[in-house]
């Protein structure tokens, strides 16, 4: 697997840089992933790789930015380029254009097929637009995605590993590359043979800032109620400031609700908690409504700060365990899918922790990385969930 | 036991709920320390848009050829520190009223949907700014209208007439509202774009200047290597022949060859004159536009006056010359004599090149444009497209492979065209080899005019 970045404002120029960077000999690459910056004219992108590499299938999507090492940034005119160029290492297609229909039908699809295709442990890579409306915001919601994934693939021996794509972290929109063109409400699954496995590091950043408290009332992602009081009113006095109204997606960068699996007394440990994104607030109702609709009446939550400090820690302490997997290993691809509001621009970190990751993953290992919405990992040895405000580091290596 | 058992969980429910009351207090003590770090961060990346720019600026002025380019690569620097949606420089064409109207000379972000090109806006304001509370009424209207955004930060340097327009789809773009405060960003941004825009326009312009002053020194120094070819070639026929023929030569000359060296030195005068008329003529172009006497003349009488004039020739060389009759009333302001030369010029040229059996024909037109347009087309040798900015250089014909076939000073189409210029008009070219050649003058509207036919009378 070969990689290639590109960054222009000219989508044919992005292109030509990140074909260049490809280095590919005379043979064609047999599928292209491809992560394009929002700003960029998808068409005109997906013209100008069919134009430099002719008629190769195109999977991927828009990226609020790209990461690689020779360059990161999220200016919205990055692109990033894998070249899959051997057959034993080259994924299948799966895709389900049904997710503005029913999105756990569209995951069930996906997961149905994909079924039908695995026999041994098999990688799974799975990308869909994150954004499914701009006014009013609404997602394509990756928790409903992933469990009708989650039960359509049954037992199958899957590793499912993915990411929501955006065009920037204002979550304007999104779109996919789907193999043939450009679309939106499509989930692909990228679905590895079985000489290719993966190793993944979930990388976190945040801790809790509260006491437990319940969802007395909510209603699908929308959390009207904790511990009886307005969900809104008790975010308001933790941060001291009043929300509300235009200012509501502010929220998203301040705080989330965390959710702690296992013994909720136990000792603090950042891979035991799922966090959900706060994506808008509703003053009159006194709501918040979360980025997945997977919390339930009861749960008991805790409000949960950013934390860069941590989350810089969190990276070091990740790529250290991927690279110590990683010796001795025939290292195809390190994919790294980044949570958007992780990037210094918004999180202000004053480093970028992006870099840490390019720095520190082990030289050999290929490297490129997009900035997510969301990200969807196996989790506490389970199956795969979507995860808000992480990096997930997957290295592709063949099988031994 | 009980009591005391009741009392225990009462205060171990107290205790919990000072712990609880701690844990939330200190929890969003350490939220809102998180939040202002971030968004001390945040505003530091910010205002390091304008000393990045500054940084970049050097860098940016030698890679990109034009102060055209120099624009897009500022709005990359722009755009990706202040990580806004969109973002364009605009620049005032023209004044209309109250409103001036600006032309989009960069804009980035739109992907396949371009902005317009043109926008209106009334009495441009030197800064502004949209916010969710903004009445959309003149000029919030126009502005968001450039970005088709409804959040824009403008600023307006009136003095340069240039502006920049950052623009965002969502209040809160990655951190924060526009604001006030950032009019210091947007107008150090665009201060910095105009100063290295003008700097590297005038860096344009002096290699311009340079390239012009070396050409014109190459220029100089080819003509007065030229020059002395020309004249030391007719100054040695003269001396030679007159040495043969002075009293005491060695020579025997017989009467025919005495007479044919006579006639060999009287041509070489004549030329010697002709080229120094042509030299004098050709060195004062510069002042030639002063001294013209413009008056009104018939297009058609200017032609035919001067096919009068080279008729012989015409008929000498079987060369067919006829002026096409154009519009009747079709007059040119121009100085008659100076006129004339240009015209006997072209014309002689036309049938020199034109072998036997060749026409040469004059013409005169209004333009739609209201121009006038005077034409000597010749069905001669022709020339390439490479030679032809060769033709309008002094002695080129002279130096060409023409010379010994065709004879001239090589300064007729150099002065032709100094002297079209001087009249605010212009002088080109359309050749082929083999086809034949077009040499047309465009004289400009105010040169130009329709006069209507007296009415007979009675």
């Amino acid at each position: 697997m070969r990689v290639g970045y590109g960054r222009s404002p000219d989508p044919a120029s992005a292109v030509r840089q990140a074909v260049a960077a490809l280095a590919l000999r005379s043979e064609k690459p047999a599928l292209i992933m491809a992560f394009s910056g929002g700003k960029l004219d998808p068409f005109a992108v997906r013209a100008a790789i069919g134009e430099a590499l002719g008629p190769v299938p195109v999977v991927g999507g828009s990226a609020a930015g790209a990461i690689s090492r020779a360059g990161t940034g999220y200016s919205g005119f990055e692109l990033g380029l894998i070249a899959f160029d051997d057959p034993d290492c080259t994924p299948r297609v799966v895709t389900s254009h049904a997710l503005d229909r029913d999105e756990r039908a569209a995951g069930a699809e996906i997961g149905e097929k994909v079924r039908g295709m695995v026999t041994e442990k098999s990688v799974v890579l799975l990308l869909f637009d994150s954004v499914a409306s701009t006014q009013p915001p609404r997602l394509h919601h990756a928790s409903a995605i992933v469990s009708g994934f989650n039960e359509a693939v049954g037992n199958a021996p899957v590793n499912l590993v993915g990411g929501g794509l955006l065009t920037d972290m204002n979550m304007t929109g999104a779109w996919v590359f789907d193999g043939e063109g450009v679309s939106k409400h499509v989930a692909v699954a990228l679905v590895f043979p079985p000489g290719v496995e993966a190793e993944t590091a979930i990388l976190h950043g945040c801790r809790p800032v509260s006491a437990f408290m319940e969802i007395t009332r909510i209603d699908r992602a929308t959390v009207y109620e904790l511990d009886g009081e307005p969900a809104l009113k008790v975010i308001e006095r933790m941060l001291g400031l009043p929300i509300g109204g235009g200012r509501g997606q502010e929220l998203s960068l301040m705080a989330t609700l965390g959710q702690k699996q296992g013994d909720p007394y136990a000792p603090y440990d950042e891979k035991s908690y799922v966090n959900r994104l706060i994506l808008s607030a509703n003053a009159e109702q006194g709501s918040i409504t979360l980025f997945e609709p997977d919390f339930e009446r009861g749960a008991m939550v805790q409000i949960m700060s950013r934390d860069n400090g941590l989350m810089l820690d969190s990276v070091k302490r990740g790529v250290e365990a991927i690279n110590r997997t990683a010796i001795g290993r025939q290292n195809l691809l390190g994919l790294y899918i980044d949570c958007a509001g992780r990037a210094s621009a918004r999180s202000g970190s004053s480093i970028e922790e992006a870099d840490l990751v390019v720095r520190g993953l082990d030289p050999a290992v290929p490297l490129l990385g997009f900035y997510s919405g969301v990200e969807v990992a196996p989790f506490a040895g389970e199956q795969s969930r979507p995860l808000d405000w992480t990096g997930v580091l997957t290295v592709l290596r063949r099988r031994d | 036991m009980t009591e005391l058992r009741i009392l225990d969980l009462g205060k171990l429910e107290r205790e919990l709920a000072y712990y609880r009351r701690e844990c939330n207090d200190l929890g969003a003590r350490l939220l809102r320390l998180q939040e202002e770090q971030s968004q001390a961060f945040r505003e530091s990346r910010r205002s390091r848009t304008v000393a990045k720019l500054i940084r970049e600026a050097h860098r940016l002025a030698d890679l990109c050829a034009t102060p055209d380019e120099i624009g897009s690569s500022m709005l990359e620097v722009i755009v990706e520190n202040t990580l806004c949606d969109r973002a364009a420089f605009v620049r005032r064409e023209a004044a209309q009223g109250n409103s001036d109207l600006f032309r989009v000379t960069h804009a980035i972000g739109f992907g396949s949907d371009p902005p317009a090109e043109h926008v209106t806006v009334p009495s441009a304001p030197a800064f502004f700014l949209t916010t969710a509370r903004t009445v959309i009424e003149t000029p919030a209207y126009e502005l968001t209208g450039i970005l088709r955004m409804p959040y824009v930060l403008w600023c307006y340097d009136r003095a340069s007439g240039h502006a920049l327009i950052l623009g965002n789809q969502s209040e809160s773009n990655v951190s924060r509202p526009f604001e006030a405060g950032d009019q210091e960003l947007v107008e150090g941004a665009l201060s910095v774009y105009i100063d290295v825009m003008l700097r590297k326009r005038a860096e344009v312009e002096l290699r311009v200047a340079k390239a012009t002053a070396e050409e014109a020194s190459a220029l100089r120094a080819r003509f007065i290597a030229t020059l002395s070819h020309e004249l030391r070639t007719p100054l040695n026929a003269i001396i030679g022949f007159s040495d043969m023929m002075l009293p005491g030569s060695s020579y025997r000359l017989t009467e025919h060859q005495q007479s044919e060296y006579a006639q060999q030195i009287n041509d070489s005068g004549r030329l010697l004159l002709e080229l120094i008329n042509d030299i004098l003529d050709y060195s004062s172009l510069a002042k030639v536009a002063p001294q013209l006497l413009l008056a009104w003349a018939k297009a058609e009488t200017l032609l035919s006056a001067s096919a009068r004039e080279l008729a012989a020739l015409a008929m000498q060389n079987e060369v067919k010359l006829e002026v096409r009759r154009g519009e009747p009333g079709l007059e040119v302001q121009v100085d008659q004599l100076r006129f004339r030369q240009v015209l006997n010029n072209l014309i002689s040229n036309a049938v020199k090149f034109t072998g036997p059996g060749g026409t040469v024909t004059a013409s005169a037109r209004l333009r739609p444009d209201g121009m006038a347009e005077l034409a000597v087309r010749d069905t001669g040798v022709g020339m390439r497209a490479e030679d032809i900015p060769r033709a309008l250089e002094p002695f080129q014909q002279i130096d060409s492979g023409h010379s010994r076939t065709f004879p001239g000073t090589g300064l007729g189409l150099p002065i032709a065209k100094g002297l079209v210029e001087a009249h605010g008009g212009t002088l080109r070219i359309v050749s082929a080899p083999g086809e034949g050649t077009t040499v047309t003058i465009i004289l400009p509207a105010a040169a130009a005019r329709i006069v209507e036919p007296a009415p007979p009378p009675g």
